[in-house]
């Protein structure tokens, strides 16, 4: 396989989960290279990341989720990968689920592959959660007329122009259920497909109860604005 | 009512001065001193010549004390929102000067062990590729 594929593994305080995340990733084999985006984490994130092989970005300031992964994309796109592909860094994407969601940007030509909890999975996520990602599928359902189920996964392929876009245009709070509405807004081939998902190993959501409003009610302003913006 | 006049025509001028002295320090940039520099000017003309009040009302038809306050509370409002774009602006700013510098910091690690730049990695920092890296191939470590 002569394909480049970077896998941009966005990380804040992951010095336990890191390791095994880069590791399992390197099993892949030739042609995954690992992006590790430091979000100025104050742990050993970095020491234990480059241990494995991992290539390591490093914010000098706290950008959150959105900007370090804008960053792992300038940086794929900067340096010619053909294709790029976000993994959490807590262990939540087991790493040989990747070739599931690079496969179809190749043998179907998509432009983007989001990995699913739902499709055929007994993935089972708190209900508040639940019923956020149904909002905002039914949000995308009414307003571009698309069936989407896992609305909120991070487990997500990237290539050709939308690597370029999002690598230039990238919500950052949440940017998750914003960036899907955008690839569906830009007209990019969108397709999502069933992976398996651990639960957290270590650490909690970054979406606890307490936010899950403001998460919702900033999501969907975003949302609707985006709706009214050109791209 | 002489008091009342003093006290805020005194309020002006420390208003103004200190403005003039945060601007001679550089604490404020000329931008946003022109603004505070404005309105400080305006409140002490007005208690220090408080007929001119009674033409503005004539000018402008605003005899009531609500209409006055609408006009002082929309223009806190707008400075308001001034600021809540410009801090947006900056946060957008800080985010790429961030990024630029991660993926700077990434190069001059990879020079300084003496790997070939990542291909095209000038089109990300702006920077020449070095010439004897010209037309290489990525490497892995």
């Amino acid at each position: 396989m002569d394909r480049r594929i970077a896998v941009i593994i966005p990380a804040y305080n992951e010095e336990k989960t890191i390791g095994s995340v880069v590791r399992g990733v390197k099993d892949l084999g030739n042609g995954y290279e690992v992006i590790v985006i430091n979000d100025c984490s104050r742990d050993d994130t970095t020491r234990n990341a480059e241990a494995e092989g991992a290539t390591v970005l490093e914010l000098p300031v706290n950008l959150g989720i959105g900007g370090a992964v804008q960053t792992g994309l300038k940086y794929a796109l900067a340096s010619g990968f053909d294709a790029c592909v976000q993994v959490d860094g807590d262990g939540q994407h087991p790493p040989h689920e990747i070739p599931k969601l690079i496969e179809p940007l190749f043998d179907n030509g998509l432009d983007m592959v989001v990995g699913s909890r739902f499709l055929g999975g007994t993935y089972r996520v708190p209900l508040m959660r639940a019923l956020g990602i149904r909002v905002i599928s039914l949000f995308l359902k009414i307003t571009m007329g698309v069936s989407f189920r896992d609305t909120t996964s991070g487990f997500r392929a990237l290539k050709g122009p939308a690597m370029e876009f999002f690598a230039s245009c990238y919500p950052q709070d949440y940017p998750e259920p914003e960036s899907l509405l955008l690839a569906y807004i830009k007209g990019f081939k969108v397709a999502e497909v069933a992976v398996e998902m651990n639960y957290r190993e270590h650490g909690i959501s970054s979406i606890t109860p307490i936010h899950a409003v403001y998460y919702m009610t900033k999501v969907l302003l975003a949302m609707v604005i985006d709706l009214f913006r050109e791209f | 009512m002489l008091h009342i006049r003093l006290f805020i025509g005194i309020i002006g001028i420390i208003f103004f001065v200190a403005t003039f002295e945060f601007i001679r320090k550089r604490h404020l940039r000329e931008e946003y001193a022109i603004l505070w520099l404005f309105t400080s000017s305006i409140v002490a003309i007005l208690s220090l010549w408080p007929g001119l009040i009674n033409v503005l009302s004539k000018v402008t038809g605003l005899y009531y004390i609500t209409a006055v306050l609408t006009i002082v509370f929309s223009f806190v409002i707008a400075v308001l929102m001034h600021y809540s774009i410009a801090i947006s602006k900056i946060k957008e700013m800080n985010k790429e000067l961030a990024q630029k510098c991660a993926l700077l910091e990434l190069r001059v690690r990879e020079l300084e062990r003496g790997e070939e730049p990542k291909d095209k990695m000038e089109r990300a920092t702006g920077l020449e590729p070095a010439t004897s890296s010209l037309g290489s191939l990525h490497s892995t470590n």
